[in-house]
């Protein structure tokens, strides 16, 4: 097992000593930053601002609402969760609060997009470089097993995004501070589900939208991983990945129509519709998706690890 | 003699059903220092890589102390070092850090160890830089370290001189020879220069498109090659042939005028005075010492790969 974190350390050795490692987090602080001053100098962030007596101005939005639904049918499910949610925070005396540091780190979770293509590099690198590089012969003649070395390096990619990821929260965390300010942060989020509205503090929502978000990331990542050891090519890795990811959701919707859409891997990638929000499909439930989910992965990591361990190092 | 640190058994492999090694059988013993030789193209970096674990054997097997690298790789793996084909390092990381990587892979190597082989390769100086600074002379040097990091008993090295200048030659010829002499390593170095092998080799194989042809130890090419060509300028030469035959000599060529006969050493001053004595005048006397290198060729023969 020591050997196992040695060699893992190895791996992070490896990636942190090269430039394109650095230029990454460079690249996601310049994006974090860059947001929080774009956000600040726009001021879009008081938007929210309901001044004063922010009770009679949800009810004043909520006749409104009421008249809009009457007159348009189409404008149903938005203005219903929206009146729940207006009278939710009036009976329970919650004011709808300005913009503040946890809306900001909250809204930061789509960096983790960018994390995903930083991620997808590393991993289909992370084998497919050994060989490029001609190390794999040098990296194989030890008294390690193949199969150890390919998760210790499958661990490695995962090290390296959960450190990304904790690194965009905690730079969010300071921005959102030092530009939106700590007031209000108590307050809890509201969301609309079966009919109901729920109450959940900021940081759970916070947690849960960078923890589910990440689902994504490991997947896209486990798929570089895989082509990467299958192919030992890492451009072509990239290029099939990121195609991936950005075709998802069109090839979910391209597919809709067909039963077996719910099978596909980025219908189910998002796990946030199952708890914030509701699933475009009754099918899709959390335990079929995470099932769904798991089948993929185990795939992709037995694809991996044949490739890796059954084939020759003929040519590097 | 003692028990074989490495015993190839009947080494076979076939890519895409165009057979590549044809069997190869040969032990190699701890303390000697064993040059795999061939012209480029005969399998030995393909031999290697079996020896390795890199490549999966066809048929037959290779043991490595008593251990199977088929059944039991990493019993057998754990005696080797090795280098195979170019040394390649990590380029973004100094040689020290190349080394670290290397040392976590494998238990009980401390930092004491690791300066022992960077001193005993002489990079002290610029252990520090990155690899990419280096020198192809420089990165086999770090190459050797690295596969020497464990103190295995068993070092195979493809090609070690590829690429270096003669003082780089000497130097890993040094190092081999001190290791197989003063620690007892069986070495396995490959080459396609018979010169560099003659040099550094106690024993020498040759490959040739997949098979052993001949293993000589080095003493005994000597002696046997310890034969001259005598290439004499005489007139009379069908005189002069005729005394050479009845003097024993049967095989005389001649080639450009001269005369030429297979001698050993001592045979040349008593050759020369008998044709004095027999009132030949000899214009001129030449010795050709004729090389392993001509035995290679030999060997091999022209056109060696197929
Ligand atoms: N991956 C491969 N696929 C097909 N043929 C190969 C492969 N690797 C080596 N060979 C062939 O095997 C033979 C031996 O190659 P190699 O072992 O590299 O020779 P050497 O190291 O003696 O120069 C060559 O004819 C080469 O073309
Ligand atoms: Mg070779």
């Amino acid at each position: 097992m020591s050997n196992f974190f040695q060699l893992v350390r190895n791996e992070q050795m490896k990636l942190y000593s090269q430039t394109a490692t650095w230029v990454m987090y460079g690249i996601l602080a310049v994006l974090v930053i860059g947001f929080a001053i774009v956000l600040k100098v726009n001021g879009d962030v008081n938007g929210g601002d309901y001044g004063g007596n922010w009770e009679k101005a949800l009810q004043e939005e909520n006749a409104q609402l009421e008249k809009q639904m009457k007159e348009n049918e189409f404008a149903g499910d938005y203005a219903t969760q929206q009146i729940a949610l207006n009278e939710y925070r009036i009976e329970h005396d919650i004011a709808p609060g300005g913009y503040n540091i946890w809306d900001f780190v909250q809204e930061n979770q789509s960096n983790a997009a960018i994390i995903s293509l930083f991620t997808i590099i590393v991993a289909a690198g992370i084998i497919a470089n050994e060989f490029k590089w001609g190390t794999i012969k040098l990296l194989l003649l030890r008294p390690i097993s193949r199969t150890k070395i390919l998760f210790s390096k499958y661990v490695s990619v995962l090290v390296y995004a959960i450190t990304m990821l904790v690194f965009l929260l905690i730079l969010a965390v300071i921005c959102g501070a030092i530009f939106f300010g700590i007031e209000q942060s108590a307050q809890p989020y509201l969301y609309y589900q079966d009919g109901t509205v729920q109450e959940m503090p900021m940081i759970q929502l916070v947690s849960i939208k960078y923890f589910l978000g990440s689902v994504n990331l490991v997947m896209m990542a486990s798929f570089a991983f895989m082509i990467s050891a299958v192919f030992r090519n890492s451009s072509l890795a990239i290029g099939i990945a990121i195609f991936l990811m950005m075709a998802g959701n069109s090839i979910v919707m391209f597919f809709a129509d067909y039963d077996w859409s719910k099978f596909i891997l980025f219908a189910n990638t998002d796990l946030t519709q199952h708890i914030i929000g509701t699933p475009m499909n009754e099918d899709l439930t959390l335990s079929f998706s995470v099932t769904v989910l798991l089948v993929y992965f185990v795939i992709f990591l037995t694809l991996a690890w044949a490739a890796f361990t059954k084939r020759d190092v003929a040519n590097a | 003699m003692a028990e074989p640190a490495m015993q190839l058994k009947n080494l076979k492999k076939t890519i895409k059903k165009k057979p590549i090694i044809k069997g190869l059988n040969f032990d190699i013993y701890p303390g000697e220092v064993f040059g795999f030789l061939g012209p480029n193209g005969a399998g030995k970096t393909t031999t290697i890589r079996m020896m390795a674990g890199l490549m999966k054997m066809t048929e037959g097997d290779v043991i490595i102390q008593g251990k199977s690298v088929k059944k039991d790789f990493k019993d057998a793996i754990r005696h080797v070092g090795g280098i195979v084909e170019n040394p390649e390092m990590y380029p973004f990381m100094s040689g020290w850090k190349n080394l670290l990587h290397y040392s976590r892979m494998m238990p009980g190597i401390s930092k004491e160890r690791m300066e022992e082989v960077v001193a005993l390769v002489g990079l002290e100086k610029r252990i520090k830089e990155k690899v990419s600074k280096y020198s192809l002379g420089m990165r086999q040097r770090l190459g050797i370290a690295q596969a020497l990091l464990h103190n295995p008993s068993i070092l195979i090295l493809d090609e070690p001189t590829n690429g270096l200048d003669p003082a780089g030659i000497r130097e890993v010829r040094r190092y081999i020879r001190q290791l197989a002499e003063h620690q007892g390593v069986a070495v396995i170095v490959s080459s396609h220069i018979l010169s560099e092998m003659e040099m550094m080799c106690d024993r020498i194989g040759i490959i040739k498109n997949g098979e052993l042809i001949t293993i000589q130890t080095v003493k005994d090419t000597v002696q046997q090659t310890d034969r001259n060509e005598l290439h004499l300028e005489v007139d009379e030469t069908e005189k002069v042939k005729g005394y050479l035959k009845e003097w024993g000599n049967e095989d005389v060529k001649t080639e450009n005028g001269y005369l030429i006969i297979s001698v050993t050493r001592e045979q040349i001053p008593v050759v020369i005075r008998q044709l004095v004595e027999k009132g030949v005048n000899i214009y001129g006397a030449n010795v050709h010492h004729s090389t392993l290198e001509d035995k290679f060729l030999d060997l091999i023969g022209e056109g060696a790969i197929e």
